[in-house]
């Protein structure tokens, strides 16, 4: 191979920026977790086990992010389907209107959202009317308010994941399923979703990380009784500055997240 | 009975009409061909009767039953696509299967059975738990093919079968899907733009021109008595060159050069001859009553040679045997049989 350190001179930069970005801090991470005043300790494991309160939030994470990964992927899969199959200018739009809000910050989305469900808001305001609700009814700082605020926020990873196997489905397969006694719904079923499993898996995945790990939406949207493993994470570093114990929480996300990922690459390696 | 009828069957994509009023009606087993080149409307009046597309205009009865505003799945059809469509995530006895079960014909036994005679009848049983990708394009066409003839449809829809085979594989396909066709006895309406293919296929052409029936018939009706110029055109490899009809009756070419015509041509002034490759032959240019050319291009095909002649002014072309051999530049002579000769409106 006469390219071989061309190779390694294109793969460097990246190289790099793994190393120095991801790799090193992930290690220092790991060291800091097992670090106590008196060398290796596993207290702050230990510690994360003790009792119920910790455990807690670490299963709320998980539940919460299978919830809003399962909502993306009911409320992407038509949006994306629909996209694939319209002609080349509507499909347009359709892709700018799911990647419009990811043009403005996460913050200031959220934001809008306490707007909306808020005790004042909207969304209540009518609830209360129809007298459906009674005067204290407010969707902020409740689970639904973080579900909501992160499938808006997260839609467009699953979409643009779809899309991406859905375009390149071809249509007649689709066709020949109609003239072999399938409706459009079986279509969809016995055709469409089994083909379109990779991109599925793939926008799971990117959903389910993403909501694992993301903090801002959950913290500003659940308030401080709702709490998720990446808002305690951030509380033990800027508050309680007990930098070893975010550190031990760091690493069973890292690995939680790591463990759900086994099975759908497995699931993803099938389809692919 | 018929099994397939059209009436006035039009369409129109935008603005564009592409199908101006099509009348048809096909029989009961009946393999009807729809010939003509691409862009004809031969394919999208395939879908009509498929159901995949939605007409703009006339009916669509199959069986005797108006079907034009029901979508595939309810029609009694199967569709095997140029591009086969077989379905990646199954393997090739769950492809056959496929419109059994959605279907709904017969028990679990009974669909296994029959996957198993498609299979038979198509030489694949071996493979029926092969998947799709593991298939040579050979073999995923007659996987294809098990698959439309599987559920007895009342009509079998063939979209350009064959264009994706080699010339070989296709003549192999060529001779299997007549036995099928004889052996099942399925009404089957085939979309080619290869006029060999819909000539040895069919018992009937219809040939499409511009999103109307230029003509239809039997093979051989269509081929010996073509009605127009471009239904010679395309259904023989035939050299169409304007004439003027004198009395006599001979034609007139544009170099003065004339030939003489049957007896039974009547209508005299200008016109269109048609001299069909295989009518004419290469004679030393002195023969009497010969037409007289120069050859332009030789190619050699291995068992013949194809020329390109100049004939009053027109390139022509025909094939000979490697028994005639003529150089480029030579002058040579043309003989046909008079009856051959066939004399078209210009």
């Amino acid at each position: 191979m006469t390219n071989r350190r061309e190779a390694w001179l294109f793969l460097f930069p990246g190289l790099a920026l793994l190393v120095l970005g991801f790799i090193l801090p992930i290690m220092r991470m790991l060291v800091l977790s097992v670090m106590g005043p008196d060398g290796v300790t596993f207290e702050h494991f230990a510690r994360f086990f003790q009792d119920g309160y910790y455990p807690s939030i670490l299963w709320r994470t998980v539940r919460l992010s299978l919830v809003i990964t399962a909502l993306t992927a009911a409320i992407g899969f038509p949006l994306a389907y629909i996209t694939s199959r319209v002609g080349p200018q509507a499909r347009l739009w359709l892709i700018v209107m799911v990647i419009l809000p990811l043009m403005t910050s996460v913050v200031v989305r959220t934001f809008g959202w306490m707007v909306l469900l808020g005790r004042s808001g909207p969304l209540a305001t009518m609830l209360r009317e129809m007298g459906l609700v009674g005067r204290s009814f407010s969707l902020m700082h409740t689970e639904s308010a973080i579900i909501l605020g992160m499938v808006q926020v997260l839609l467009p990873f699953m979409v643009l994941s779809l899309l991406g196997v859905l375009t390149r489905l071809d249509p007649r397969l689709e066709e020949a399923a109609r003239t072999m006694g399938c409706s459009f719904l079986q279509t969809i079923r016995r055709v469409v979703l089994p083909l379109s499993m990779p991109g599925v898996v793939a926008g799971s995945l990117l959903v389910f990380t993403l909501s694992a790990s993301s903090f801002i939406t959950p913290s500003l949207l659940g308030g401080a009784r709702i709490e998720v493993l990446a808002g305690s994470i951030y509380k033990s570093v800027t508050q309680t500055l007990d930098w070893n114990f975010a550190a031990a929480q760091s690493v069973i996300l890292f690995f939680g997240l790591a463990l759900v990922l086994i099975p759908y690459l497995r699931l993803g390696a099938r389809h692919g | 009975m018929s099994d397939l009828t059209l009436r006035q069957i039009k369409k129109s994509f935008g603005r564009t009409e592409v199908l101006h009023g099509i009348d048809l009606d096909i029989q009961s087993g009946e393999f009807v061909s729809l010939l003509g080149a691409s862009g004809c409307g031969k394919t999208t009046l395939l879908r009509i009767i498929a159901g995949l597309e939605r007409v703009s205009g006339g009916t669509v009865s199959i069986a005797g039953k108006d079907v034009t505003s029901l979508p595939p799945e309810k029609r009694d059809i199967a569709m095997m696509f140029q591009s086969y469509a077989l379905l990646p995530h199954l393997t090739v006895a769950e492809n056959v299967r496929f419109p059994l079960r959605m279907r709904g014909q017969g028990s679990r036994e009974e669909q296994a059975e029959r996957v198993v005679k498609a299979l038979d009848t198509v030489q694949l049983a071996h493979l029926a738990d092969r998947r799709i990708r593991q298939l040579s394009g050979g073999q995923q066409q007659r996987v294809a093919l098990a698959r439309a003839i599987v559920s007895s449809p009342q009509v079998l829809l063939l979209d350009e079968p064959l264009s994706n085979l080699d010339a070989r594989l296709r003549e192999e396909m060529q001779v299997e899907l007549m036995e099928i066709h004889n052996k099942l006895g399925l009404t089957t309406i085939f979309v080619t733009h290869d006029q060999e293919e819909a000539l040895s296929l069919s018992d009937r052409v219809v040939l499409l021109n511009d999103g109307q029936i230029e003509q239809q018939g039997s093979p051989r009706a269509i081929y010996s008595a073509p009605e127009t110029g471009f239904a010679s055109f395309f259904l023989g490899a035939a050299n169409l060159l304007p004439v003027t009809v004198e009395d006599g009756p001979v034609a007139r070419f544009a170099d003065d050069q004339v030939l003489a015509l049957p007896e039974t041509q009547t209508e005299r002034g200008e016109r269109m001859l048609l001299l069909r490759q295989e009518d004419l032959k290469i004679v030393p240019a002195d023969t009497d009553g010969a037409l007289k050319a120069r050859v332009a291009i030789r190619v050699f095909l291995g068992a013949r040679h194809r020329y390109m002649l100049d004939l009053a002014g027109q390139r022509i072309s025909l094939n000979a045997p490697n028994s005639v051999l003529v150089e480029p530049g030579d002058e040579v002579g043309l003989t046909i049989d008079p009856e051959q000769l066939r004399v078209l409106a210009r």
